[in-house]
């Protein structure tokens, strides 16, 4: 079964190195996941191209564009997410966090995600632990134990290919799990994943929301 | 089908002055856009209801009392009356009151608010809003179709052996639209007993208002008032116009520029792409308006929301005066030539609810209940 891995960048500058690094991280998991027998298909999400549309939904009370309402059934619809930000001003950029603000709070549930940061130095590499981590786990996704952080230098030293390689085979390993038999010993307390842009089918019936409050 | 106006009642100052109204000025501009929309043959006028700054409208069964009392055919409405904090007692004596006033020139429209501290201000919680909302309205439904009521709830004092008074006029309670943008357990209420659902519809995307009235549409058939294309459905919509559209768009920009809820964000021409806002002329609003049928539907109400972002209430009342002698006639034309035979042009009216007789569903408490456990096999 085809797997879909959706990419987020949020670097400024063109090339940048968030997307530099968020390439290396794509054809990992790509690797990773073939290696496991499955195949994959990639969509990226250049986070600046939708910087309008994310100050349009930020200035309308949340109403997606409908570049806004494609990606965000994309980051739903996928099996895995990559996330690379740059480090500004000691965390993720603002840039990054108004994307992640775009998204239905049900968007990322069970959601494996693989976070990566960039910066001028290795000393803001705590981001990954200190910002990035807990923001996933508040929206309920799975972050692989190895974050991939590189600092300028480390595009030009050992360690990030075997950093990326880990990371990536994580990922690819929640991404081709095999679930329980459909039905067989469902979890009651999964919370279904929503991107938020379509009205959802499955109302709950009336009789139920009155039950207890018709006096 | 029915065409009018609805009033956020907002305190805005005019961007291209600095001025704003007082609270006197303000109360009085809706009045008489009120009675400008009567006056152009305008069907109906609608009041928000809010209890925070900058907006007057705290009392709205006082106003529209006051509206009822200068006019002869306008129909009175609200948009939206807060079902979760205001207190059903209280709703069902004051809009009785008013039917009685105004000669049942009256319906509502119920919705949750959006305001978070109102809820604590009136000793609720927000986390409540979708209970408070069923709860309220099944008792409200109680009050106005019952004699005696004894109930008891989670959220009010239980009442023993009460009977709101007056009873409604012609002991015909006021047909009840429901408002909602997001809410699927609104527009499920909605379809549940019967009535009317409002999309605001200017807030958020079309095709977004499509699924939500599709979805209260399902629903009302699955319940057994009809079919989907006959439950009744109302939209909100906002427009500007003008001799020309540049011209139109010169005059409305600087106020789209600093409304609230979206100024200071999306252009003028993004956020009519996105949304039904239509800047221009009368015979592009027509076209855009007619446009909405397209996506909802067949429908009943029309509103507008023509008074807001700080315009000059004499420029209100012009755009009343071209929506009334220009625009509205051309959509009564239009909109009924595609409509089949068996789909309403209006919703329910005091007159038409009373020529329905006792026996209607629309004095059953749960209509819907009792279609079910009729079809239900006797055991």
């Amino acid at each position: 079964m085809t797997r879909r891995l959706l990419v987020v960048s949020a670097g400024l500058s063109e090339p940048s190195s968030s997307r530099l690094l968020a390439d290396q991280l794509t054809d990992a998991v790509r690797a990773a996941v073939t290696a496991r027998g499955e195949d994959v298909v990639v969509d990226v999400v250049e986070v600046r191209e939708l910087a309008h549309d994310l100050a349009t939904m930020m200035t309308t009370g949340g109403m997606p564009t409908p570049a806004l309402s494609r990606v965000r059934d994309l980051v739903s619809a996928a099996d895995a997410v990559v996330a690379v930000t740059p480090v500004f001003g000691a965390s993720y950029s603002g840039l990054f966090k108004l994307f992640v603000d775009a998204l239905d709070t049900d968007a990322l549930n069970g959601m494996p995600v693989l976070v990566a940061a960039t910066a001028g130095t290795a000393r803001h590499s705590l981001v990954l632990d200190h910002a990035m981590r807990p923001l996933f786990t508040h929206y309920r996704a799975v972050v692989v134990p190895t974050g991939v952080f590189a600092a300028t230098e480390d595009f030009g030293a050992a360690g990030l290919a075997e950093r990326v390689g880990r990371a990536a085979a994580e990922l690819a390993a929640l991404m081709v799990r095999t679930e329980g038999v459909e039905g067989f010993a469902p979890d009651p307390a999964a919370r279904p994943r929503r991107s938020g842009t379509g009205v959802p089918d499955d109302v709950t019936p009336f009789e139920r929301l009155l039950r207890g409050h018709s006096g | 089908m029915q065409f009018g106006i609805f009033s956020v009642g907002d305190i805005t100052p005019d961007p291209t002055t600095g001025e704003a109204p007082s609270e006197g000025q303000r109360i009085d501009a809706m009045t008489r856009a009120a009675l400008k929309a009567e006056e152009v043959g305008l069907d109906v006028f609608a009041t928000g209801e809010h209890h925070n700054p900058p907006f007057v409208v705290s009392s709205p069964t006082t106003h529209l009392g006051w509206i009822a009392a200068r006019t002869e055919r306008l129909l009175l409405s609200t948009s939206t009356t807060l079902i979760t904090t205001n207190d059903p007692v209280k709703i069902a004596e004051d809009y009785a009151v008013l039917q009685h006033l105004s000669g049942g020139r009256v319906d509502l429209m119920m919705g949750r608010g959006n305001t978070g501290p109102v809820y604590p201000w009136f000793g609720k919680d927000i986390r409540d809003g979708i209970d408070l909302a069923v709860e309220n309205y099944h008792l409200l439904r109680r009050l106005w179709r019952e004699p005696v009521v004894n109930w008891q709830g989670r959220h009010r004092t239980p009442l023993h052996g009460y009977t709101s008074t007056p009873a409604p006029l012609d002991g015909t309670p006021p047909f009840v639209w429901h408002g909602s943008i997001r809410s699927t357990e609104i527009a499920e209420q909605a379809a549940y007993y019967g009535d009317g659902f409002f999309h605001n519809h200017i807030f958020w995307n079309k095709e977004h208002t499509e699924q939500m009235v599709k979805l209260y549409r399902r629903r009302f058939e699955h319940y057994g008032h009809g079919a989907a294309d006959q439950a009744v459905v109302g939209l909100g919509g906002q427009v500007f116009i003008g001799e020309t559209e540049a011209e139109a768009k010169r005059f409305f920009r600087p106020y789209f520029d600093n409304a609230p809820v979206y100024g200071h964000g999306p252009s003028l021409e993004d956020f009519s792409a996105m949304t039904p806002l239509t800047v221009g002329t009368v015979e592009q609003v027509v076209e855009r308006t007619l446009g909405f049928a397209d996506y909802v539907g067949d429908y009943q109400r029309q509103l507008f929301l023509i008074d807001h972002a700080g315009l000059p209430t004499d420029v209100v009342l012009e755009q009343i005066e071209i929506l009334g002698r220009e625009v509205v006639p051309v959509l009564r034309r239009e909109f009924e030539r595609g409509r089949p035979a068996h789909v309403p042009s209006d919703p329910p009216t005091h007159a038409t609810l009373v020529a329905a007789g006792p026996d209607a569903a629309h004095h059953q408490v749960e209509p819907a209940r009792a279609r079910i456990s009729a079809e239900e096999p006797a055991v």
